[in-house]
């Protein structure tokens, strides 16, 4: 994502995405704002609009963390390290904010702020791990060590993300309270609705780009700086 | 203290079996310093009957709560009594400065890897066994299906064991590594610790082997995937 080798300040990409995702973001917030309310949940439904794009950041955040981490372990070139390390700390954002704003919603919605439901505790699981992430980058002060175990971590880390799903959805099945689908409701969504929603995901998309990049050369400063 | 080292078999000539014996060797030469050592093994296993007697009295003393806990107990007990063991795995090796010696020997590095695997699974399989056994005695969990049970064991030590000794392998350098190690390596091996709880409770209660099989192959899945990651992973981030 960083093509220039020691740039000083963001290139015109970078102000691109930032720019554009900034000056669309109040734009999909009155889309969201303006959308019908739902038929079962009411006006409840537009925290959607920033939990769906959210929860999808989070999760293609710590993607980009695991294929840059791999790409590191192939190539040792530290610039792919200092991306996968910006993803995940721009994942580790957006998936707070899944997480919170998805809690928000469940109490009034399911009556408590927590779930033992198959996505939300992959999705604790996940954000556990790249704490954990975070904690280990912090630990080590050795910069190749370092680069190379967070790697490791980025890896293991994902690959664990459809096994966790399984094992704890499999877990809950044994133990049949009540189901509660997340899905219901918003296959058949209004088009305003999935206007909004794609709207506001595009939006995130662009915000999350930009954060990569700006952090990615904040991160090369940072590193430059340890070196000198 | 002087690690025996004769025997130490060429890589160059018949490179698998080779690696096979190294393997071996290394699992069995740290295997007899663990045993002569004594006080590692017997913290470990302190450690297992205080944390069954606690949680038991926490618990108790009624029999049906005991009994609801037994597996939930057991598993966590397990896992932080591996976390004890894997980092005991590398902390000799850093300490005596033969990790480099280890590493610098020639071919492939993934035998260090397997060889500590190999004696985390020596030492933790009987440890939990002896566990097991606790358990059974302190939290009335019933023994009948014995073969079952060592199966659950195999499959889930075995899937704790091949991510701690990755873990330890990669921290084994750190000063924070007793705090860091727990911290990294409990969400990894969630799936772990829910199937291996399930499978246990399945056969304490009584199911067909039918319904527990369906944890063990998730055991089996998780095992198969980490073995493979780490052992890929493992050269590539110990060396240089």
């Amino acid at each position: 994502m960083l093509k220039v080798a020691q740039p000083d300040r963001p290139d015109a990409l970078t102000w691109v995405f930032l720019g554009l995702g900034l000056l669309l973001l109040p734009v999909g917030l009155y889309l969201a704002l303006s959308a019908p309310p739902d038929v079962n949940q009411g006006y409840l439904v537009r925290i959607m609009y920033l939990h769906v794009p959210g929860a999808w950041l989070g999760y293609l955040a710590f993607f980009v963390t695991f294929l840059y981490s791999l790409l590191y372990l192939f190539r040792r070139d530290p610039r792919h390290d200092r991306v996968a390390s910006s993803s995940a700390e721009i994942g580790l954002v957006f998936m707070g904010l899944a997480l919170v704003t998805g809690m928000l919603w469940a109490r009034p919605t399911w009556g408590v702020y927590w779930t033992w439901e198959p996505r939300l505790t992959t999705t604790a699981i996940l954000f556990a791990v790249y704490v954990g992430y975070f904690l280990l980058r912090g630990a080590i002060e050795d910069p190749e060590l370092r680069r190379k175990a967070a790697a490791a971590v980025g890896i293991l880390g994902f690959i664990n993300v459809p096994i966790s799903y399984m094992s704890v959805k499999w877990w809950r099945s044994l133990h049949q309270t009540q189901s509660i689908d997340l899905t219901t409701g918003k296959i058949h969504m209004d088009p305003a609705m999935l206007q909004a929603l794609l709207f506001n995901l595009l939006v995130f998309t662009l915000l999350y780009l930009g954060f990569v990049r700006f952090r990615s050369l904040l991160a090369a400063l940072e590193a430059r700086k340890e070196e000198a | 203290m002087k690690l025996p080292v004769e025997g130490w078999p060429e890589v160059s000539g018949q490179g698998r079996v080779g690696a096979v014996r190294r393997v071996v060797l290394l699992a069995l030469r740290d295997l007899r310093l663990e045993v002569r050592d004594r006080a590692g093994l017997l913290s470990i296993l302190a450690f297992f009957a205080v944390m069954l007697f606690i949680m038991a009295l926490a618990l108790g003393p009624e029999e049906e709560p005991l009994r609801r806990a037994a597996p939930g107990v057991l598993w966590v007990a397990l896992a932080f009594g591996s976390t004890l063991l894997s980092t005991r795995a590398f902390a000799l090796e850093v300490e005596e400065g033969t990790l480099d010696d280890l590493l610098l020997a020639p071919g492939g590095k993934e035998w260090i890897y397997f060889g500590k695997l190999l004696f985390q699974m020596l030492l933790l399989l009987p440890l939990a066994a002896l566990a097991l056994l606790m358990a059974a005695g302190l939290f009335y969990l019933p023994l009948e299906r014995l073969f079952p049970l060592f199966l659950t064991l195999v499959l889930g030590v075995l899937g704790y064991a091949s991510v701690a000794t990755f873990y330890a392998g990669l921290l084994a350098r750190l000063r924070g590594r007793e705090v860091l190690l727990p911290l990294l390596l409990f969400s990894l091996v969630v799936p772990v610790v829910l199937a291996s709880v399930r499978a246990t409770t399945g056969l304490a209660e009584g199911l067909p082997v039918a319904e527990i099989s369906d944890w063990w192959q998730l055991l089996l899945v998780f095992d198969v995937v980490y073995l493979t990651a780490s052992a890929l992973l493992f050269p590539v981030v110990m060396e240089g």
